[in-house]
């Protein structure tokens, strides 16, 4: 099984191309090596054959036949004659000198290279030593026949050709085991991420990749798909909240609507009831549909593709403007709403969506400040970045509860009955992430303040800001 | 060719969707053509002049937004209203960048649909050049930025006066909240409070109190319009 798999992943495939490459240049090395050594022991034992016949050829034309034969018997008793061959015959083939027995019948007449093998020293022996020679014909008809027995060069370069041939299959041997060993154990790695994959797809979240404890790559990968895993659960975990979150809140809605129709449906008709009814049935139906969009508003704020639209925007304007509009508000709340901090308070996003984010919060100070309080929207440059802070003078938030309020739909117990859905901090927090922002619970003593740190737009990079604000840090 | 005001093209894919609109668009006296698919809507679009084009985003053959492209290379000129169950902002500046002037999310209610008609086939046939509008017997100047009854001057901060005077354009028509948000404010999201209603209720207070007859009425459940009496 595992086998099958190893021979038809593509890290054996890559391995079989590797080994074919490696095996071509090696045997092209090898080739030229053994050609070269081949060839250079013969040139040797062909000059030394070669200065032999010019000396032997030398002294013919100096003292004739007899002086030959005197040279030729005194190069042969020299004691070192060991593999060298010397033969001198007349015209009619008779051995005049030398230590051959015939004139071999392979070798004819003329002059140039010959190469033969020799009759055998015995009859049982068949192949008899090679030979190669120096052939020449005299004028007179003699024949001289100056060689070497190369039997033992033959011998070395076979020798030489066999460690080239085993070397090479060993390689290839050595080759096809390390890559099926290599590909096994990455196939093994895969397969174990296979298998967990499975696992996952088959029951649940719960599974994780081994670790080998080996600290390679694919250790490193199968931590971050453990840690992708770790994510997805959290997120899921999160999703499962939030979706039980909006039943609920949902649910109540609805269940009011369905009871007063069921009703409606089995009473007798009458046109007032009917019609307050439908109003009211119309109401709740918004209330619903607004829940449902502040809730694909944050899911979408949290997927951060808003993040393209990011401008650099004015904290002072948007805070002005959203005091602007909550000012009827809180005249009808009698509440002194006020704005106050630096004129030009940059940063770096969107406007709509910080608009919404400050509006909540000031709706909130409003309706849960003393009736006869104040609210004060404060924008300014500080060291830390840009910030704004909106503090009312009500009866705030317990301390242990400032991290809470802003989970989707918590709502504080004794605000239960004031209208909105709880999801307004919920957004909050949302923006609040998308700008990098952070967002703090203070006490106002008494009251509540909430201050929003956005990073100053030069800590983005990539975009230009004219006109640096007041008192930020310098780079 | 003078086009008829209230003749409007639906261009929608679901049946029962655009039964409710064609049967309530034709009681509030639109004379209503429909289209149930994209090439029915290319079809319909250039065979006839519109006030005003709804069309909706998701169409079974073709994307609403091709649609809406396809009939300005056409010639089309009537405004486009893009309703879509593809709410947030991002659809909408795509809808709005491919050529369409206004957008309604579903599910809407129909009396915003019907304030969102009126502002957009008033745009397509009048282009206002005057400085000084007058409703009954208010009065405003849109270069001074002021506003008076009876020759007598009323107060209003810049914002507040934006709002009257987008009332004042919109005479006799009901305008959304949204439709205040989107053009007063310049945000493009529902703050899901009554902070509209709370403002328009300052601005009322300050153009109707102590007034023979009052200028800004309260739609049920949708907004607001201004109107003189009679």
């Amino acid at each position: 099984m595992l086998l099958a798999k190893t021979l038809a992943s593509s890290t054996f495939k890559l391995a079989l191309i590797a080994i074919g490459t490696f095996g071509l240049i090696v045997s092209v090395i090898f080739s030229y090596v053994y050609l070269s050594t081949a060839s250079y022991v013969r040139s040797r034992s062909d000059q030394a054959i070669m200065t032999e016949y010019l000396g032997l050829r030398g002294d013919y034309e100096r003292s004739g036949r007899d002086g030959l034969i005197d040279a030729i018997r005194r190069r042969m008793n020299s004691g070192s004659s060991g593999d060298r061959v010397y033969l001198l015959v007349d015209p009619s083939v008779t051995v005049l000198a030398g230590n051959l027995g015939e004139w071999p019948p392979a070798v004819g007449s003329g002059s140039g290279w010959v190469e033969f093998r020799a009759a055998g020293p015995s009859p049982d022996v068949a192949r008899g030593p090679l030979l190669r020679a120096m052939l020449e014909t005299f004028p007179g008809g003699d024949r001289l026949l100056v060689g070497r027995d190369i039997s033992g060069l033959d011998n070395f370069t076979a020798q030489i050709r066999t460690a080239v041939f085993s070397g090479l299959a060993l390689i290839f041997v050595l080759a096809a085991v390390v890559s099926i060993l290599v590909t096994r154990r990455t196939v093994g790695r895969i397969e174990s991420i296979n298998a967990t994959s499975r696992a996952i797809m088959r029951s649940g979240l719960d599974q994780r990749i081994p670790l080998r404890g080996s600290n390679d790559e694919w250790d490193r990968v199968a931590e971050n798909l453990n840690l992708m895993l770790d994510r997805i659960e959290t997120l899921m975990a999160e999703v499962k909240q939030v979706s039980d979150n909006v039943a609920h809140d949902l649910r109540t809605p609805l269940t009011r609507m369905r009871g007063r129709l069921e009703k409606a449906c089995h009473g007798p008709r009458v046109a007032d009831l009917d019609q307050s009814l439908i109003d009211d049935t119309i109401a709740d139906l918004d209330s619903v549909l607004r829940i449902f969009s502040s809730i694909t508003r944050i899911a979408q704020i949290e997927t951060q593709a808003r993040k393209g639209g990011f401008r650099t925007v004015n904290l002072a304007e948007i805070a002005s403007e959203v005091v602007e509009l909550y000012d009827a508000a809180a005249e009808q709340d009698d509440t002194r709403l006020t704005v106050a901090g630096d004129r030009e308070v940059l940063v770096t996003g969107d406007r709509d969506l910080i608009f919404d984010a400050i509006s909540n919060l000031v709706d909130n100070a409003i309706k849960h400040g003393r009736p006869g309080g104040r609210v004060v929207v404060t924008s300014e440059n500080s060291e830390g970045g840009a910030v704004v802070a909106i503090s009312d003078d009500g009866t705030g938030i317990p301390a242990e509860q400032h991290e809470q309020v802003f989970k989707r739909f918590y709502r504080l117990e004794r605000s239960r009955y004031t209208p909105g859905n709880g999801l307004g901090l919920s957004l909050v927090a949302a923006v609040v992430r998308l700008h990098d922002a952070r967002i703090e619970m203070l006490d106002n003593a008494p009251g509540l303040k909430a201050k929003l740190w956005f990073p100053s737009p030069s800590a983005w990079t990539g975009i230009e800001v004219s006109g640096s604000p007041r008192g930020s840090p310098s780079p | 060719m003078t086009r008829d005001r209230h003749h409007i093209l639906v261009v929608e894919d679901d049946p029962e969707t655009a039964g409710q609109l064609v049967e309530q668009l034709t009681t509030s006296g639109y004379q209503v053509d429909l289209a149930g698919t994209g090439n029915e809507a290319l079809r319909r679009g250039t065979a006839s002049e519109y006030a005003v084009i709804t069309i909706d985003r998701l169409l079974p053959d073709i994307d609403g937004i091709a649609v809406m492209r396809q009939l300005r290379d056409d010639g089309v000129t009537a405004p486009f209203l893009i309703i879509s169950a593809l709410g947030e902002v991002d659809e909408r500046v795509r809808g709005l960048r491919a050529g369409g002037d206004d957008y309604l999310v579903k599910p809407f209610s129909f009396v915003e649909l019907l304030a969102r008609l009126e502002a957009l086939g008033r745009r397509s046939d009048t282009v206002a050049k005057e400085t000084i509008l007058r409703v009954g017997d208010l009065t405003i100047d849109l270069v001074s930025r002021t506003a008076s009854r009876r020759g007598k001057d009323i107060l209003l901060f810049p914002r507040e006066f934006q709002l009257l005077e987008y009332l004042v354009r919109n005479e006799g028509s009901v305008v959304s909240r949204a439709m205040l948000l989107q053009h007063v404010w310049d945000l493009h999201f529902d703050p899901s409070t009554n902070i509209i209603d709370v403002y328009v209720g300052r601005v009322r207070r300050k153009v109707d109190g102590q007034q023979a007859y009052p200028l800004i009425h309260t739609v049920r459940g949708v907004g607001y319009c201004l109107r003189a009496p009679g």
